[in-house]
């Protein structure tokens, strides 16, 4: 009786997280293209797995990479987490490795906020230097 | 009256049939991200438009995602059984530069797919009879030009094993 113990069919599986209610447990939606026998045309078929997530790392609309566990672990847990894919609303674009927001690219805060702080105080000698010049021109035009 | 939709030759059994890409067996996943708008997604889009219905027809057991608008740049990402992935940059692709060049790196080749289909004409003989699933034929009275089926044409008599031993015993 070794049938159960292959558990499923299905190896790797890619999902999008929709319930994180239980615990340890991520509740995964996988689409696969299914063919309409008679338009001929394929149309996403939906089917839910739940996986097993032991850090609860998952949120609710993250895509996720899962693998069949090889027993099953509970009645209906087959699969567990093996990578997040896009993390919902910090998407990392696998070709550059930077943070993206749709079809731009999102730059870090960090970046941004150093900045301002040494520009002003360069931008406050740079106004005293201008300052400065400006006086000696107006007094020789004086003089 | 001509069929409906733009470009409804994708909808038809012998263009599915058509398509080259026959994926190895380790390929699990395909995903496919590409843009809705926006040049150097041309391509990728016309690639989901025309050859992923070819693809999926022809590796039934791949799980085909597409993801729209996530990241600026379109790519493929294949993911494999070892645990592997494999990323395929589509930005400023034709749709036939990306389809060739999945077809070399994740594809069956050319011999590989002609010894399968050598195998399976081997493996099944068409002169075997039994259950459909296996076999063309069930019974001979299938065959044009052969005695049709005694459940639906009684047999003449003298093909009938009861008409015959009765006749034997009022003779003799």
């Amino acid at each position: 009786m070794s049938v159960k113990s292959v558990s499923v069919h299905a190896k790797w599986i890619v999902g999008k997280v929709i319930g994180t209610k239980m615990q340890k447990t991520a509740k995964v939606r996988v689409t696969r293209l299914v063919l309409d026998q008679y338009l001929l045309k394929y149309y996403n078929k939906r089917k839910t797995y739940f996986a097993h997530d032991p850090l609860e790392q998952c949120t609710v609309g993250d895509v996720v990479l899962l693998k069949a566990l090889p027993e099953r672990r509970a009645k209906h847990v087959t699969h567990e987490l093996a990578e997040i894919v896009y993390k919902v609303g910090n998407v990392i674009d696998p070709l550059t490795g930077k943070q993206v927001a749709g079809s731009l690219f999102r730059e870090t805060l960090t970046d941004s906020m150093e900045n301002p702080a040494g520009s002003l105080t360069e931008k406050l000698q740079e106004l005293n230097i201008s300052a400065a010049t400006r006086e000696i021109l107006q007094k020789p035009s004086e003089v | 009256m001509p069929m409906k939709g733009r470009y409804p030759i994708r909808r038809t059994l012998e263009y599915l049939q058509k398509g080259d890409i026959v994926f190895k067996n380790t390929v699990k996943i395909m995903t496919v991200n590409y843009n809705t708008h926006g040049e150097l997604s041309d391509g990728a889009r016309k690639f989901v438009f025309f050859n992923i219905p070819q693809i999926q027809y022809k590796n039934p057991w791949v799980q085909v995602m597409m993801f729209k608008n996530v990241t600026p740049a379109p790519f493929l990402k294949f993911y494999l059984d070892d645990g592997d992935q494999v990323l395929v940059d589509a930005e400023g692709k034709d749709h036939k530069d990306i389809s060739q060049h999945v077809k070399k790196i994740l594809g069956k080749s050319e011999e590989v797919l002609q010894a399968e289909e050598l195998a399976r004409m081997v493996h099944s003989n068409p002169a075997n009879f039994g259950p459909k699933k296996y076999c063309l034929r069930e019974c001979m009275c299938e065959v044009e030009g052969q005695v049709p089926c005694p459940g639906l044409i009684p047999l003449p008599n003298e093909m009938r094993g009861k008409y015959k031993s009765q006749m034997k015993g009022t003779e003799v």
